[in-house]
Formats: C-alpha cells, sequence, structure tokens
C-alpha cells in the first residue's frame, strides 16, 4: 500500500453531523445519486461491473453483475432488498454504517433501485438492531421530506419509496430468500433454488438482494469513478475498500476499514496487537461459517480470492482472533451449538446433521470422545456438505473440519486425557 | 418435446417436467421424500440427489432431482453412481438417527418410506451410538382432528402434510413450529385438522407420523389383501384399493386416477364400509308360508324354495294387479341391466331408482374443476341408463297398495329402506319380495328375502356424476348362502326364459354394451383402468349432470 489509505466508508464515523441531511450534504453526500440521475441505468450498472466491486455478506458475487440479471422491461415491479440482517457471530460492521452513516446506505440503495429500475426498496434489519432502526428511520424521513425519496427523486421523476423492515431475529433470515420469506409475512425459511431472485425473488418479482455494506460503496464509486475504486486493494478482482470486524484476544477489538487485501498481521497490529501479549493460536478470517486458520497464515491477504485459495473464507471479514488459553473444542462446540439453534430445519442434512455434530463435539470436549469420533465428524460433514439446501449447511461444516484437519493432536488430548486439558475460563462457568 | 437420458435409458418428456418425473416414465425410481406431483417442489428432504451432466459436463455438485427440470435436449442423469449412493446413505442415517425405530408397534411398517429407502439405500448400523436420541415428550399420539394421530417421535419433516392442507384442501390447519433440530409439526392455534379431506394426510405421510384414528392398530398391513374398487359414499366413484383380511374390511385408500378422484378421496367414503359391519346381515334365503300376507311366520329356506316363491309369486300374479321394481343407487349397471329385463319380461312400467340426496363431497382435482357428489349411492346414472326409469313414486303415496307383487333390489337403497313408514307403506304390496346385504327393516317386512352380495363381494360396474364407467374388482367372496345378486337374477330371469343362466359380469355387460348407445363399443375386459366415459347424447337432460333431483322428477 503506497499512499496512506483514506477511509471512505467510514470517513463519517466520528462526525455527529453526519446524521442529519444537512451535515451529510455537507460532507459531500448525495452527489453520487444525483451523478447517477443524469446518467443511463445501464450505465450505473456498468460503472459498477467495472469498479469489480464485490459482495460484502458474504459470498462475494460481483454486486454489478448481480444488478444486470435483472430483466428489463416494465411488466413487473422490481425490488432492491437490503441485507442489513447482520448475524453471523463475529459481524457487526454494517451496524457500524446505519449507526453512523445512514444516508449514505440510503444513497447506495437509491443509486441501486435507479440502475435496475426498482421502484421499492426494503432495508430488511436485524430486529436487534433497534438503535440502527431508528436512525434509519430517522433518515429515511428526512430524505422523504427533502425530495430524496418519493415519487420524484431529486426532482428527476425516478420514482422510490424505501422502508425499514425489522426482522425478528434469526440468522436464517440473513439468507437471502429466507429474508424473502420473511419479508412477505411467512416463516423465515429458505427457497429452493432456483428461480433466482433476481428471476422470482420478493412477492414474485424480480429482486436484487445487496448487503449494506456493498451498497454503502456504490455512491463512492459513481462519484470518484470505478477506476479509483479498483486502484485499491490486492488485484481486479478483490477491489476497494473494506471493513473489518475484529474480535477475540485483541487488544482494541472492533471494526476497521482498510484496504481490501491487507494482511492478517497489519491487521492485528492495527487492533493493538494480541491483548496481554498472549500468543496467536488460530484466527478466523470471516465469521462464524469460515473454517479456521493457523498462525502459519499469519502473513495471508484478506482478500476474497486469497482467503479461500486457503482454506477459508472472507466472508463477512469477521475476524475472530483466539490465543493459545483458547480450547478448540470447546470454540468449535460452541460455534456448532449456534449453527444447530439457528438452522430452520427444513432440509435434512442441516437439520440432523448440525445437531449430531454439536452432539459429538459436546461429548468430546466433556472428555467422552472415541478415537474414531474425528472420522465420524468428517464424516458428517460431508454428508452436509454440498448437499444442504441453503449455504448454512456449509457455512456450518466450516469450522468443524478445520478443527478436525488442522487440529488433530487438540482431538487427541481430549479423547486420551477424557478430559479437556485446557483451564475452564471463568466466563464459561455458569454453562455457556 | 425434449429428451433426457436416466440411467442409459432415454425418454422424451414434456418440458418443465422434473427428473423424478422423468425417471418414472423412464421405470426409474429416484428415491424421494418431500416430493409429491401435486404439491409445491421444495426440496427439503435430499434424498433425491442425482448426477446430471449437462451435454457431457457433469454439474459440479449433486442436484435434487425434484427441483431439476428438463427443459432441453442433452441432459443425462444417474442415480446410480458411487457419489449418489454415498449422498443416499447419508441421508438414510440422517433420518435414522433420531427415529424411535419403533416399527413392532407402528401402523406404517410394511408401508413405510423409511424402511423401504433404509433397505434400498441405507446401512445396517448405526454411527449415533453415544448420544441420546431427540424426542417430543408428550407428542407421541396427538389427536390432530377426529381422524388423525400425530407421533412427532416418527416424522421426517418432509411438511407433505403442511403444503397438502394448504394447497389441496385448502384449509392450511397445519404448521411447522419451531426450527432446527427441534422442528415439529402441529396444527395452528384453535383449529384442528378437520377438513373433509383430512386423512389423506396420512396416506401422502411417508411415515408412521400420521396415523388413522380408524386404522391405527387395526392389522398389519402385510396381512392386508387388496383389489382395486370403487367407493360407494357418493356418486364421484373415488377409485380406491378394498384392503381386507378373510373378509373383514380394513380400510379403503384412494387409488390414483386424474380424470376422477386424483390421489384423494374424503373422510365420509373412508368410512364408508363401516356399515357392513354395524348392519346386521342377512344370512340366509327366508320365505313366509303361504298365503301368509304378512301374518304367517318366515322361515330361513334353500335358494332354490325361495327362487321357486318368487317365481311362483310373480307367475300367478299375472292379471291380478300390477307388478313393480324398487331398484337402487348400489346396484351395478349389470345387475340393474338384469333387474330391469326381469321387469320387461313382466311388463313393470313402475321401475324406479330412489337415491338419498347426501351432503356435498367435493374432490379437488389436477388442472380439471373439482368434482362433486351430492347422491348418497354410487350408480343412480348406471342403473337408470340400464333400464330401471319411470314410474311414480312408490316410497310416498299408495302406489305399493296397488301392487299384486313389488321387487326390491336392494334392502339397503336409501335410509326409506330403515322407516317403519315407508316400510309399512311398501309391506302393502300383496308379495313382497326383497333382494338385500343387510336385513334393515324392509327386509325383515319381506316375504321373500333373498341375502345377496354387497359390493366388496361382488364385481361390476359404476357409473358416475360425470358418466364414466368404471370397473371394480370383487374384494373377497361371499360366506354362507349369500350370493352376488347378479347370479340370483340370472337364475330367476332363467326360469322365465332361456338364455339367461349363469351370466358373469363380464357377458352381461358385453352384452348392455351391445343394446344400450351409451355403452356403445366397450367392453369388460377393455375397460381402461380409469374407466371410460360414456356417450350420453346431450338431449337427454334428464339424466345430465343438473343433479338428482331434477333427474327424478323427469323420470316420474
Ligand atoms: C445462513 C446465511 C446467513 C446469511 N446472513 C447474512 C447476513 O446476515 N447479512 C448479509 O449481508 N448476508 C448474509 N448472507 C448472505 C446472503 O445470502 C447474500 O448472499 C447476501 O446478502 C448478498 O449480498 P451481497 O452480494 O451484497 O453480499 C447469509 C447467507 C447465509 C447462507
Ligand atoms: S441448510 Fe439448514 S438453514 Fe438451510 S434450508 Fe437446510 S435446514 Fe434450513
Ligand atoms: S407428519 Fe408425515 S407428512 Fe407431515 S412432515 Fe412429518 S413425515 Fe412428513
Ligand atoms: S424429493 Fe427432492 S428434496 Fe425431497
Amino acid at each position: 500500500m503506497a499512499a496512506k489509505f483514506e477511509p471512505v466508508l467510514t470517513r463519517n464515523v466520528g462526525k455527529p453531523e453526519a446524521l442529519t441531511l444537512k451535515g451529510y450534504r455537507q460532507l459531500g453526500g448525495y452527489e453520487g445519486l444525483a451523478k447517477a440521475l443524469t446518467m443511463e441505468p445501464d450505465a450505473v450498472i456498468d460503472e459498477v461491473k467495472k469498479s469489480g466491486l464485490r459482495g460484502r455478506g458474504g459470498a462475494g458475487f460481483p454486486a454489478g453483475m448481480k444488478w444486470s440479471f435483472i430483466p428489463k422491461g416494465k411488466d413487473k415491479p422490481k425490488y432492491l432488498v437490503c441485507n442489513a440482517d447482520e448475524s453471523e457471530p463475529g459481524t457487526f460492521k454494517d451496524r457500524l454504517l446505519m449507526e453512523n452513516d445512514p444516508h449514505q446506505l440510503i444513497e447506495g440503495c437509491a443509486i441501486c433501485c435507479f440502475a435496475v429500475s426498482a421502484a421499492t426498496c426494503y432495508i430488511y434489519i436485524r430486529g436487534e438492531y433497534t438503535k440502527s432502526a431508528v436512525i434509519l428511520e430517522r433518515a429515511l424521513k428526512e430524505a422523504y421530506d427533502a425530495g430524496i425519496l418519493g415519487d420524484n427523486v431529486l426532482g428527476s421523476g425516478f420514482k422510490l419509496n424505501m422502508y425499514v423492515h425489522r426482522g425478528a431475529g434469526a440468522y436464517i433470515c440473513g439468507e437471502e430468500t429466507g429474508m424473502l420469506e420473511s419479508l412477505e409475512g411467512k416463516r423465515g425459511q429458505p427457497r429452493v433454488k432456483p428461480p433466482f431472485p433476481a428471476v422470482v425473488g420478493a412477492f414474485g418479482a424480480p429482486t436484487v438482494i445487496n448487503n449494506v455494506e456493498t451498497l454503502c460503496n456504490v455512491p463512492h464509486i459513481i462519484t470518484r469513478g470505478a477506476d479509483w475504486f479498483k486502484s485499491i486493494g490486492t488485484d481486479e478482482k478483490n477491489t476497494g475498500p473494506k471493513l473489518y470486524a475484529i474480535s477475540g484476544h485483541v487488544d482494541r477489538p472492533g471494526t476497521y476499514e482498510h484496504p481490501i487485501g491487507i494482511t492478517f498481521r497489519e491487521m492485528l497490529d492495527a487492533a493493538g496487537g494480541m491483548w496481554h501479549g498472549r500468543q496467536l493460536k488460530a484466527f478466523i478470517p470471516g465469521g462464524a461459517s469460515a473454517p479456521i486458520l493457523k498462525p502459519d497464515q499469519i502473513d495471508l491477504k484478506m482478500d476474497f480470492d486469497t482467503v479461500a485459495k486457503a482454506g477459508s473464507m472472507l466472508g463477512s471479514a469477521a475476524v475472530i482472533v483466539m490465543d493459545e488459553t483458547t480450547c478448540m473444542v470447546r470454540s468449535v462446540a460452541r460455534l456448532s451449538k449456534f449453527f444447530n439453534h439457528e438452522s430452520c430445519g427444513q432440509c435434512t442434512p442441516c437439520r440432523e446433521g448440525t445437531n449430531w455434530m454439536e452432539l459429538v463435539l459436546d461429548r468430546l470436549e466433556h472428555g467422552e470422545g472415541t478415537e474414531r469420533d474425528s472420522q465420524l465428524l468428517l464424516s458428517i460433514c460431508k454428508n452436509i456438505g454440498g448437499q444442504s439446501l441453503c449455504a448454512l449447511g456449509d457455512a456450518a461444516i466450516g469450522p468443524v473440519k478445520s478443527l478436525v484437519d488442522r487440529f488433530p493432536e487438540e482431538i487427541e488430548q481430549h479423547v486420551r486425557n477424557r478430559a479437556c486439558p485446557f483451564p475452564r475460563p471463568r466466563y464459561f462457568e455458569n454453562g455457556a | 418435446m425434449p429428451k433426457v437420458t436416466i440411467n442409459d435409458r432415454t425418454v422424451e418428456v414434456e418440458a418443465g417436467t422434473n427428473v423424478i418425473d422423468a425417471g418414472l416414465k423412464a421405470g426409474v425410481l429416484v428415491p424421494h421424500y418431500c416430493y409429491h406431483p401435486r404439491l409445491t417442489v421444495v426440496g427439503q428432504c435430499r434424498m433425491c440427489l442425482v448426477e446430471i451432466t449437462d451435454n457431457g459436463k457433469k454439474m459440479p455438485k449433486l442436484q435434487t432431482a425434484c427441483s431439476s427440470y428438463v427443459t432441453k435436449d442433452g441432459w443425462s442423469v444417474r442415480t446410480d453412481t458411487p457419489e449418489v449412493a454415498e449422498a443416499q446413505k447419508g441421508m438414510m442415517e440422517f433420518f435414522l438417527i433420531n427415529h424411535p425405530l419403533d416399527c413392532p408397534i407402528c401402523d406404517q411398517a410394511g408401508e413405510c418410506g423409511l424402511q423401504d429407502y433404509s433397505f434400498k439405500h441405507g446401512v445396517a448400523f448405526s454411527r449415533f451410538q453415544y448420544e441420546d436420541k431427540r424426542t417430543y415428550p408428550g407428542r407421541e399420539r396427538i389427536p390432530l382432528g377426529a381422524n388423525v394421530v400425530l407421533n412427532m417421535n416418527r416424522c421426517i419433516q418432509c411438511t407433505r402434510c403442511i403444503r397438502f392442507t394448504e394447497e389441496v384442501a385448502g384449509t392450511g390447519e397445519l404448521g411447522f413450529f419451531n426450527r432446527g433440530a427441534r422442528v415439529e409439526i402441529g396444527t395452528f392455534p384453535g383449529k384442528e385438522l378437520s377438513n373433509p379431506l383430512a386423512t389423506c394426510v396420512v396416506d401422502i405421510c411417508p411415515v408412521g407420523a400420521l396415523t388413522s384414528t380408524r386404522f391405527r392398530f387395526a392389522e398389519r398391513v402385510w396381512y392386508l389383501d387388496k383389489k382395486p374398487s370403487i367407493c360407494t359414499g357418493c356418486e364421484v366413484g373415488c377409485n380406491i384399493t378394498m384392503e381386507q383380511r378373510r373378509g373383514d374390511i380394513k380400510r379403503y385408500k384412494p387409488r390414483f386416477n386424474v380424470e376422477v378422484n386424483d390421489y384423494w378421496m374424503c373422510d365420509y367414503g373412508r368410512s364408508s364400509f363401516e356399515r357392513y359391519k354395524k348392519l346386521p346381515r342377512l344370512t340366509s334365503p327366508r320365505v313366509r308360508a303361504e298365503g301368509g300376507n304378512g301374518h304367517a311366520p318366515v322361515v330361513s329356506t334353500g335358494w332354490s324354495q325361495a327362487l321357486d316363491a318368487v317365481h311362483r309369486g310373480i307367475a300367478g300374479a299375472a292379471g291380478t294387479g300390477e307388478i313393480a321394481f324398487l331398484g337402487s343407487g348400489f346396484l351395478t349397471t349389470e345387475e340393474a341391466f338384469l333387474f330391469a329385463r326381469l321387469a320387461d319380461l313382466m311388463g313393470a312400467k313402475n321401475r324406479s331408482v330412489p337415491v338419498d340426496l347426501g351432503p356435498e363431497r367435493t374432490i379437488p382435482r389436477y388442472k380439471r374443476p373439482p368434482i362433486t357428489g351430492r347422491e348418497a349411492a354410487p350408480n343412480r346414472r348406471g342403473a337408470e341408463l340400464a333400464g330401471l326409469a319411470g314410474g311414480g313414486d312408490l316410497l310416498h303415496g299408495d302406489g305399493a297398495a296397488r301392487c299384486a307383487v313389488l321387487v326390491v333390489c336392494d334392502s339397503d337403497f336409501g335410509q326409506a329402506a330403515y322407516d317403519p313408514e315407508t316400510v309399512a307403506r311398501l309391506r302393502r304390496a300383496k308379495l313382497l319380495v326383497v333382494f338385500g346385504w343387510s336385513d334393515s327393516p324392509l327386509a325383515q317386512a319381506a316375504d321373500v328375502a333373498l341375502p345377496v352380495a354387497h359390493h366388496g363381494e361382488k364385481e361390476g360396474t359404476f357409473v358416475n356424476v360425470e358418466w364414466r364407467v368404471q370397473r371394480f374388482e370383487r374384494a373377497f367372496p361371499p360366506t354362507g348362502q349369500v350370493r352376488p345378486a347378479l347370479d340370483v337374477l340370472s337364475d330367476l330371469l332363467s326360469r322365465f326364459e332361456a338364455g339367461w343362466s349363469q351370466l358373469s359380469a363380464a357377458t352381461v355387460f358385453d352384452r348392455l354394451a351391445s343394446e344400450l348407445p351409451a355403452f356403445a363399443g366397450l367392453s369388460w375386459h377393455r375397460l381402461p383402468a380409469t374407466g371410460a366415459a360414456l356417450h350420453v347424447p346431450e338431449a337427454q337432460p334428464k339424466l345430465s349432470d343438473q343433479g338428482a333431483e331434477t333427474a327424478r322428477e323427469a323420470s316420474q
């Protein structure tokens, strides 16, 4: 990274005036939208395509390409649903954006809607995010009052309505089709694909679904151009600024903005290094579903493709750091408990498999494991992997597989000792 | 139409057919639980994973056959690769780890999707050895409604039952509650599963989670003898399988016929065989001592004495008064035909078919309007076409009093046979002959009572509300002195005229088909399994679908 990186997405964090429309405008806000409205919708899509912006919600799908899948023509309404369900354990980046710079998100959504000719946008927000919801609602009202939303967006004739829809607190409603079901007032469980949301989405109509952070990038791409955006990052396919939510045994956990592709070591340093000078034992690079990595990957470039090559995934870029006192078996057992708890239960491998994995890992952690359990866990992972209805099943096996593959000695220790070799930290004592 | 190859067998299918249905066409069964041809595809059970190669390019993951639609040429599907077998094995293991494996006390055992696929695709030992099975304490026998009981421990969460109530019955009483491994089926608060089609969820439940209150613990299914039959609950004529053991009918199951009842039948129809058990049975012919006219006692006899008595009575009545025939909507078309020939021989004009009007029974169908029955008998139309039409209303008024002979076939034609006043009115005929399987008050009042088979004990055809003639088989033989009415009528006819003895249903059907224009071109042996539409001229509104009332009024 030659020149010093200036924050883009978080540039208004810590500036309370950004919460008001007036303040946001003074900071250069809504220029992107104004500019986009003078362009052809397809030109907006092309610009986003050219920027190389990839989805920040987990899968890293190119945003511009996703937009271009929306059929043209006016026979059906189109929707944008902004995924603000942020429930992946360790992830707390979208919240920062919504609480500190709500208009940035509204602007990004508006540009996307204009590009795909959607007249309605829902921001599906995690139920527990009360503060974000209140702030967004207030910002929406201001935007309506100022003619930025409504029947005549900035006097351009483009019509756009935007709503905040609060979820009821389920991880699975962050999965895009689970979210659509929930939005439609049904039980939040994923749909079979195909058809994909770009063809049959919300209320049976073509729908774009993008993460908060993804959409927040859009105004900057429009104002500063795809080339500027591409100049940040590792390569053509990993571009732009990126938020990393770092937590665990680091000195200053929090959300940091870096150019995408910064190494894990640099990121750790920025967060003050390991707490109490402890040793790094393991880290999760992309939220609970990402396979766990070992310290030998400390110089890993934290972008989509490099992390994938290292046998994990960037996911939501929620980085969880673990020091040498951490019991990997217990950590993974806890993650498995989460996935079992959050599985919607409709499809067999995920419903039964996540439950079984939790039981086996619990048994191992309590010293009741056998030599065959590693094999058993791998085999359960294999029977879930690629065979569940949605990606939650695949997510659930990430940590388990990496435990067996990368920390076999720790499982062995649990089996041999007939007990967990690690001191039980005090904060685990009440049964957590 | 696109071509698709499944395990080396190539078939042509309509564009948009999914791989499970295409497989069936090619003779390959792709194992599946959640898919049902009449319910939304949800891809939940993951049992139907297959390998698909699209024009030489193998798809990266296994695909669910239920949600993979053939839309173009070039797909090659395999259900027999090691990878697919491995996936099926894995899925079977998942289904079984938390299943109670209580087959010995489960009604579904023997016709259970879990048993069948375990046998074919599963493994014989369990790796789920140290953990406790998930159970749903207190949810082992929850009545969801009057006719269906849920045992949640056995459920495999395929949601077929939920989708059935939502999409077919349209009542939506059932839902999925909770999530993850604790997900369960149940009725919404304040609702119970009480729609008229409720028991269909038992049929489509692949396992023993849903059982029928009526059939629970009634019989191990491998002891059941099954024959294709027709429900007699109403004039829709749902195709059924009559399932019995040693003459004891245990249950009716709907039998697929896309033209009539699709995969379904109503709960009332399912219970309609119970009358065969509840009502007293007429077991031997009974004849009143000569000249009794309702006062001398009746005595049990053999068939030849009884038929002699009928023959004598009818022959002797010539000139002393009217001879009347009262048919029934429960007769087979063939029986009605012989009954009508007898009436012809006697020159009898009065030969009506009374049927009760019941509550409406409606069955939803695929790509066709729903079919509705309003009469509480399966074959008024067939009986009328066969010649039992005309004359006055004997059930009301004093028509019977003018009769020298009144022949009723059969004793259970409707509620009137149990109504003392109607019985008394019919009794005023000088000689009352009653055919019947039940010993109804009417049969008890008869001078000659003839024990005949009910529809489980005979074969024949019924004509349904849409003028479709459908054949059913005999499920089991009648016992003792009971004989099918067709036999008896053919015996009786041959006492008056040569050429009628020893007729089978097949011969009578072919004969009526050659005589009656509505049946032209049909033959017993070539009658399709789904039945055949009759040629009923538009010009016969009295026999058309306008409902029984109109038809009966017109025939008077
Ligand atoms: C189980 C599961 C949970 C998910 N949760 C979230 C979430 O909380 N927030 C999010 O943005 N994407 C989540 N996703 C990813 C979405 O399905 C979807 O890919 C994403 O919202 C697309 O937006 P993007 O292309 O901008 O990343 C989740 C996916 C799965 C399978
Ligand atoms: S993978 Fe899990 S969360 Fe996704 S559909 Fe299946 S059961 Fe539901
Ligand atoms: S009760 Fe039967 S039909 Fe309903 S979900 Fe369970 S297994 Fe499927
Ligand atoms: S039949 Fe295909 S997933 Fe159930």
